[in-house]
């Protein structure tokens, strides 16, 4: 286990960027050495986060794919939703939530895509339903983003 | 000197000597950073007593976009020609036995640098009325006249938006690691709201941004550069990418980090002679920011699946991608707070 992993990454981002960049042998190496360390100093941060931001986007696209449920005609989606809905991993390793993750987000783009059809439609449910993924995507967006000086 | 800069500078000594029917020799041969497209080194040629720098590009093993030199090389040839600032091309060599890989070589521009940001301040506006004068000088080019339809495609002026829309979301499906879902949600939108026939067909960059044109220290503009994903289509397509706000992250008052938005687009206007169409154009914003994502998304491919381990093709698939979905959501979320500046705001 590293100890306090984010901050363990950042200080080897600073220690690249700081001590050994200075030393690199030429442009071309000192300029991959600055972004690697950029690119550490992003690893630092979704070590911390990457889990949490997973559960989050689980916790909001099953309860977005409930809500959406009775609307669903399609019974292919509405089976894919459902499963997704109630889909349950069997760590809480990244790469566990990840493919968890992947299954739904499908899930999810197909049902906006429905969504807006039906917006075209007419259909009153949809608004609600097309708003309350948009709310979703601008979270999903928010967690992910990250602190750069660029 | 590495193995790999000494058979560099070997073939390329051959090479030149091959082509020039004279003793070559190659000295001060180094890569140069960036440019995540091709392999980009200088050096000097020393030939019958005179000595020129040159700019060697390397295809790559992978690469952040998948181009044709051969579009490349002669899309500069017809810049070149049509007298906009462009590195002097000298040869496009496609043979493999030289170095290995196919290569193109033009002239060194030399004293100049493209970095954002080196610009001094007091050039900042100065270097923006000529990027988007040159800007609108490309567009206002007619690119068959140039002969540039024969080595570029010759889409229909209702076609050249559906053309790239449909480009890119291929690069987006076929090379998304984790589906994503703001990218979709933008691509479905572009396809609900087509926006109007080009008004003109006009050589598109492709990549027209601050970072992409070489300036000199009195803040001249002395070169356009990467033309690698040049294209014919319509002109608003390189307007849109360079007031992409992802070019003036942190300095959002500034397009390009040089101009604010509405003086880019009226030099464009004036230089171009072509008209401003927001309606238009807000879709040409969308698409440039799809455009983005899938570049990104490709590069974050590459560098998990690619031979290439290269870090820049890492922080593009890491770092861009958050930036372009930030971009996006604020332009298509109900929710949106519009905290981008919108050009036809």
């Amino acid at each position: 286990m590293i100890p306090k992993g984010a901050e363990g990454i950042g200080h080897i981002a600073t220690r690249i960027a700081v001590d050994l960049m200075p030393k690199a042998a030429d442009a071309y190496a000192g300029a991959d050495m600055g972004l690697i360390a950029t690119l550490l100093g992003l690893v630092a941060q979704d070590y911390d986060r990457a889990a949490d931001n997973l559960v989050a986007d689980h916790a909001d696209i099953a309860s977005i794919l409930r809500e959406a449920q009775p609307h669903l005609t399609d019974a292919s989606l509405r089976r894919r939703a459902e499963a997704a809905a109630s889909a349950r991993c069997q760590t809480l390793r990244v790469h566990d939530l990840a493919a968890r993750g992947d299954i739904e987000m499908r899930v999810l783009i197909d049902l906006h895509e429905t969504v807006e059809k039906a917006m075209d439609e007419g259909a009153a449910w949809a608004h609600a339903l097309n708003a309350r993924i948009w709310r979703f995507l601008d979270e999903y967006v928010a967690r992910r983003t990250y602190q750069s000086a660029f | 000197m590495t193995e790999r800069e000494q058979q560099l500078e070997a073939g390329l000594g051959e090479y030149l000597a091959a082509r020039w029917n004279a003793a070559v020799a190659i000295s001060k041969l180094s890569r140069i950073p960036g440019g995540a497209s091709r392999e980009t080194w200088k050096c000097e040629a020393s030939a019958n007593g005179r000595t020129q720098g040159l700019i060697v590009r390397i295809d790559p093993e992978t690469s952040l976009i998948d181009t044709d030199r051969r579009t490349e090389y002669k899309t500069i040839e017809a810049m070149f020609t049509a007298g906009l600032p462009v590195p002097e091309p000298v040869f496009l060599e496609e043979d493999l036995k030289w170095i290995g890989r196919p290569f193109s070589i033009t002239k060194e521009v030399p004293g100049c640098q493209s970095s954002a940001e080196g610009i001094p301040p007091d050039h900042r506006e100065k270097l923006g009325r000529q990027k988007w004068t040159l800007l609108g000088q490309v567009a206002k080019l007619d690119p068959l006249k140039l002969g540039m339809d024969g080595f570029m495609r010759v889409p229909a002026l209702d076609a050249c938006a559906r053309e790239q829309l449909d480009y890119w979301h291929k690069v987006i499906v076929d090379d998304e690691i984790h589906p994503n879902p703001v990218a979709h949600a933008a691509v479905r939108w572009l396809l609900r709201n087509p926006p109007p026939p080009a008004q003109k067909l006009s050589v598109v960059h492709g990549d027209f941004r601050t970072g992409n044109y070489l300036y000199s220290p009195d803040g001249e503009i002395r070169a356009i550069l990467d033309w690698e994903m040049a294209h014919l289509g319509d002109p608003y397509e390189d307007l849109a990418w360079s007031l992409d706000p992802l070019w003036n992250w942190g300095h959002s008052e500034y397009a390009g980090r040089l101009l604010p938005h509405r003086e880019a687009i009226r030099v464009w206007q004036q230089s171009s002679g072509l008209r401003f169409d927001p309606r238009a154009f807000r879709w040409w914003q969308v698409f440039a920011s799809v455009k983005g994502i899938g570049i990104w998304i490709s590069s974050s491919e590459d560098f998990h699946k690619g031979a290439s381990k290269q870090p820049i093709l890492a922080l593009a698939g890491w770092l861009m991608t958050d930036r372009q979905q930030q971009i996006l959501v604020d332009y298509l979320s109900p929710n949106s707070v519009h905290r981008f500046f919108e050009a036809n705001a």
